[in-house]
């Protein structure tokens, strides 16, 4: 009897064996006679995060290089000894990399350890401090932007509620009041528009207060040698936006408004106006 | 914007004096260079002084701006161009790189810089030359590119005064009602813009200050008054110091505009003479300096040789 594999089967194997080639650095395999399969070893295995195998090892090795030489240019006096720690780390990092003098810089590594253990220990406890800042500020805006979801789904809800209970006594008129439908139909317009300019007030009032996630803040500024341009959103209400050519529906469509280049062009032209 | 652009932190500078300088330094290096260069019959008098470089300069970038002019399809207005010629003879001599090419390399760099796309053969194709001599064109145009971004210090970006002007007349429309119409400014405004660019101006002075100098000038040749603009619409009423200072850019720029001629013939023959002598004689061949060498990338090579397996392959398992 021929055994005769389909070509795919044939693909499958060897994709597999590329595999398993491709990340020969990690992981030692051992052939397993019961699914006939080579199976890694379980301590090792890691999964391949770039595309090129040296990379991804380069990355494993540097992590593990990098919680052991973990100073900071805080740490050192001159920016010339920071500078030679740092090229100290690249030696190492390569060596382990690329198999050369492993021993030796293994043995480095175990003396660096030894001599600066207390000042390793602080660092890491440094870095978590500031991880667990960091991760606060997150979930505070989380939870922030949580609310103010809440927030505008209630409000939601109250408009449209507004306006069933609006349509509703609207209704309710027309059965019971003895005035002619059209006036009845004209107040009621003219209660809904006013509802409606409610509304966009509220909007206009209830600006959400800008959180910054990182919590640095302080607003940049830049000098453009120049007078100063009015904002894209004055541009309408100061009248420049007459002189500008008006976008057309396509354009609109592409998100493109005519305050866009009104404000470009004006940008330019007050830029770098004043000599220095 | 301009005002964190490199060309405001490298390319501008601040007298004409300092322009000329450069222009001198490139062109003693290349004469110093070629002196010492060991060829026999070579001296002093058969290279170009700077007045004879600048005549050579002022005829081929006319022909640029010509050339970008007649191009087929229509080359949008920028003066990228024109900048890139103007930048990259500052620093280096016409001695040593043939005009005609490197004006021909910035058209090409600056057509891709502004995003406009034509081919390199429809590119060469606007050239009033044979189907082989395009090539040749071509070929050359693709050599000099690296060597022209590099002297450009690869600042490729150039502000020019064309939206600027758009701006202030969009800025006079709305905020000075005292100018009745403004557009009638905008001819003779762009005409000013062009002269412009044949000057030094754009090595020394904003865009924006050479769009307002533009329309200035304009509305002074219209017999407008428009001091009103600066002091009440620029808020330069209490700040005296500044508004003096751009009065004295504007009259230097208008200064160096009125300066500019056009060289005459007989001029540009003879120094054209000169160069074709010079470059016959001292001819640089890019391919060789620059390592060109090997024109075939360095393909990344695959971890793991590709295999086709068949079922034959299998068999001898």
């Amino acid at each position: 009897m021929k055994l005769s594999l389909s070509r795919d089967a044939h693909r499958q194997a060897h994709l597999r064996y590329r595999l398993f080639q491709q990340i020969s650095h990690f992981i030692t395999v051992y052939f397993d006679p019961r699914s006939a399969d080579l199976l890694p070893i379980k301590s090792n295995f890691r999964v391949q995060l770039f595309e090129d195998p040296a990379i991804d090892k380069e990355v494993e090795i540097r992590k593990k290089v990098l919680k052991i030489y973990n100073k900071r240019e805080l740490d050192f006096s001159t920016l010339k000894e920071y500078n030679d720690y740092l090229e100290q780390v690249e030696d190492i990092v390569f060596n382990l990399t690329n198999n050369v003098d492993v021993e030796r810089t293994k043995q480095i590594m175990e003396q660096y350890q030894r001599d600066n253990k207390d000042v390793i220990q602080r660092n890491k406890a440094k870095l978590t401090r500031e991880q667990e800042e960091l991760e606060e500020l997150l979930l505070q805006e989380q939870q922030n932007s949580e609310q103010r979801r809440l927030e505008t789904l209630q409000e939601e809800q109250r408009q449209l509620q507004a306006k069933r209970k609006n349509k509703q006594a609207l209704l309710d008129e027309l059965e019971s009041s003895k005035l002619p439908a059209a006036v009845l139909l004209a107040q009621h317009k003219d209660r809904a528009a006013q509802l409606e300019t409610q509304i966009e007030k509220q909007k206009q009032n209830v600006k959400p207060a800008n959180i910054f996630s990182t919590g640095i803040m302080m607003p940049l500024f830049i000098d453009t040698y120049g007078p100063p341009v009015p904002e894209l959103d004055q541009l309408g209400r100061l009248g420049y936006l007459n002189h500008v050519r008006t976008a057309s529906p396509q354009d609109h469509a592409g998100g493109y408004t005519s305050g866009l280049a009104c404000h470009r062009a004006l940008q330019d032209a007050f830029s770098g106006l004043f000599p220095s | 914007m301009y005002h964190n652009s490199s060309q405001k932190k490298y390319w501008t500078y601040d007298k004409e004096e300092d322009l000329d300088k450069l222009r001198l330094e490139a062109n003693r290096k290349f004469c110093s260079k070629g002196l010492s260069s060991g060829k026999p019959g070579i001296n002093e008098s058969m290279f170009l002084n700077q007045q004879e470089e600048k005549v050579l300069f002022r005829h081929y970038e006319k022909r640029l701006l010509d050339f970008c002019t007649m191009f087929k399809p229509v080359m949008p207005k920028s003066g990228t161009a024109c900048m890139y010629f103007r930048r990259f003879y500052l620093n280096n001599s016409l001695m040593e790189y043939h005009p005609r090419t490197i004006m021909l390399t910035c058209a090409y760099l600056s057509c891709k810089v502004d995003e406009f796309n034509v081919s390199s053969t429809q590119f060469v194709g606007n050239l009033q030359e044979s189907q082989a001599g395009q090539e040749r064109a071509l070929e050359q145009i693709l050599e000099y590119e690296l060597l022209l971004i590099q002297q450009l210090n690869f600042h490729l970006v150039v502000h020019n005064p064309y939206r600027p002007l758009e701006g202030f007349l969009i800025d006079l429309k709305t905020r000075y009602p005292l100018l009745e119409n403004p557009e009638m400014l905008r001819k003779s405004a762009e005409d000013f813009l062009n002269r412009a660019a044949m000057t030094d101006a754009g090595l020394l002075f904003s865009p924006s200050q050479i769009a307002l100098t533009a329309v200035l000038n304009s509305a002074a040749r219209a017999g407008l008054k428009m001091e009103a603009y600066l002091t009440e619409c620029m808020g330069l009423k209490e700040d005296k110091e500044t508004l003096s200072k751009m009065y004295e850019s504007m009259r230097r720029m208008t200064g160096l505009i009125k300066a500019y001629e056009l060289p005459k013939a007989e001029e540009v023959n003879t120094c054209k003479q000169k160069l074709e002598r010079i470059h016959a004689e001292f001819a640089t061949n890019l391919k060789r300096k620059h390592g060109y060498e090997d024109d075939d990338h360095v393909v990344k090579r695959q971890m793991v040789a590709e295999e086709e397996w068949t079922d034959e392959d299998l068999d001898a398992l």
